[in-house]
């Protein structure tokens, strides 16, 4: 039994189900909406990693009872786990390559795509409800990390200022990319893999995010990159699923940024 | 031909070396000197460009982040396996590896500089440490050392990394008291990894982190360190941080 509980086709989400299409594993879709927290309900799939959840909301992958969370840990177990096309070839290096970019990436570049993807679509759609509703859903969750995740979106934190802050330290995990396309169209130089699925679900929203760190004169090849990764049956596939018609306006806080700084 | 740069059997550095001496695989060691800012010299940046610890040369491949090297070394090498077979295994070794280097360790190493690292580099001569630190090739390095050679470190800050190591602690017992290793029923990299991360906790903690109130976290220390791999690991340290962990010895024996 393999169930996928899942919201819109973007960023966190996007990445499990990309590797469901591409492995085209028959899976159930549970449907369900982490604005109005349906994720803190009684039964909803839970066990202690999930309730920590360092991706503070995501999907969940329930595999015959075990519940796995962690999207770049879940692409591994996707395709380590099921028949079907090779989403993590080559040998030992390459795989490395795979996991120091899921590694880099989800810590990189994924706080900082989510807060500028909660700052523009999130807090609107959270402002047009009912203030005391939300804070009191808000004020419920635990652990108090995943709790100051949510506050922030609502509490003003989001001020330009912050905003620029976080499109500049971007600047960095996306030019290091647009560096490795340039050596290879893939990013572990072996064919197209889980790396590749990772950096297409949190690149691909940067152009309307962050249009001044990647556009066609600073990231030509990633532009690139984002247009073969998207002509691929299994993303168009995966795409599809959209019940709102606006997937990439959907998200929800992720991983915090570094506490080093 | 297998070169492995490293500072002392510990956190990042630890993790490839235990690794290494799990398999049995031999390596030619480069050891550096933290504190010295080893890592930042013209030679070391030559091998890994970002001057970070430790590096990994494998023939022409060079490998710079410590987890995924430590993957790496398991599957490249003949020897015992260190990753599950089981794929649900492997996913949870996976994700508490994530959760030892992205939440728990941090808070555990900002305490450690603001109480050891710092005081100590701190001995030197000013214009030198920031001659040092200006060398360092990352900004979020630079930042780090920053804060941790002038002290820069926030009482919000610290406290809130006492909470976390605290809370960690407790989901580290909480996991252990259900898994008898970091991945279910079989020893793996998980393990290494964190025990590279907590070896030294209950000397830190010695309130939260004993026999009587995590005592799993404890039998599962004291079961790493009893494994040949890991006194020949703990015996290539040079300096009293390492030398610490024979208190894991079980008494009476």
């Amino acid at each position: 039994m393999l169930e996928l509980h899942h919201w819109e086709p973007n960023a966190f989400f996007l990445k499990p189900l990309i590797a469901l299409k591409e492995k085209e594993t028959p899976f159930t879709s549970r449907y369900f909406d982490p604005t109005t927290f349906e994720q803190f309900a009684p039964g909803f799939p839970r066990n202690l990693e999930s309730g920590l959840h360092l991706e503070r909301e995501g999907p969940l992958l329930v595999h015959d009872g075990t519940v796995i969370s962690s999207s770049f840990f879940m692409l591994e177990y996707i395709a380590e786990t099921f028949p079907g096309i090779d989403l993590n070839p080559g040998g030992a290096f390459e795989h490395y390559r795979a996991r120091a970019w899921g590694q880099f990436l989800g810590l990189s570049l994924g706080p900082g795509v989510c807060a500028l993807g909660c700052a523009k679509y999130l807090a609107p759609v959270l402002a047009k409800r009912d203030a005391t509703t939300v804070k009191d859903k808000i004020i419920a969750i635990e652990p108090q990390e995943r709790r100051a995740a949510w506050s922030v979106v609502i509490d003003g934190t989001y001020d330009e200022k912050t905003l620029a802050a976080i499109r500049e330290k971007l600047k960095f995990p996306v030019r290091r990319v647009e560096e490795s396309l340039a050596k290879s169209p893939w990013l572990t130089g072996a064919g197209y893999s889980i790396a590749d699925i990772d950096a297409f679900a949190m690149l691909s929203v940067l152009p309307d995010l962050a249009p001044d760190v990647v556009n066609q004169q600073v990231t030509p090849r990633i532009l690139d990159f984002l247009e073969r990764v998207r002509a691929r049956p299994a993303v168009k596939s995966a795409l599809a699923m959209s019940k709102t018609g606006k997937p990439r306006e959907a998200f929800v806080p992720g991983a915090e940024p570094s506490r080093w700084g | 031909m297998l070169t492995l740069y490293h500072w002392e059997p510990n956190a990042n550095s630890g993790k490839p070396m235990l690794t290494l001496a799990e398999k049995g695989v031999e390596y030619q060691s480069h050891y550096l000197d933290l504190l010295k800012f080893d890592q930042h010299q013209p030679e070391y940046l030559k091998v890994n460009p970002d001057g970070t610890i430790p590096a990994m040369v494998h023939g022409d491949r060079v490998l710079t982040e410590s987890t995924p090297m430590m993957e790496y070394i398991d599957e490249a090498f003949e020897g015992p396996p260190l990753r599950p077979k089981d794929p649900k295994e492997r996913w949870r070794m996976r994700w508490w590896m994530r959760f030892f280097d992205s939440y728990f360790a941090p808070s555990l190493s900002m305490i450690g500089w603001s109480v050891f690292v710092g005081p100590a580099a701190r001995q030197r001569d000013p214009a030198e440490l920031k001659a040092a630190i200006e060398r360092i090739p990352l900004e979020s390095r630079r930042i780090a050392w920053r804060k941790a050679l002038f002290n820069e470190f926030s009482e919000a800050e610290l406290a809130e990394s006492r909470r976390r190591v605290l809370f960690s602690t407790g989901k580290l017992e909480q996991h252990l008291a259900t898994h008898r290793w970091i991945a279910g029923d079989t020893w793996s990299l998980g393990d290494i990894n964190g025990f590279n991360l907590g070896y030294a906790l209950p000397l830190s903690q010695p309130d939260h982190c004993n026999d009587q109130k995590t005592p799993h976290i404890m039998e599962w220390l004291r079961k790493i360190y009893e494994r040949p791999a890991t006194k020949a690991t703990w015996a290539k340290g040079r300096t009293a941080m390492a030398a610490r962990v024979t208190y894991l010895e079980r008494k009476g024996k």
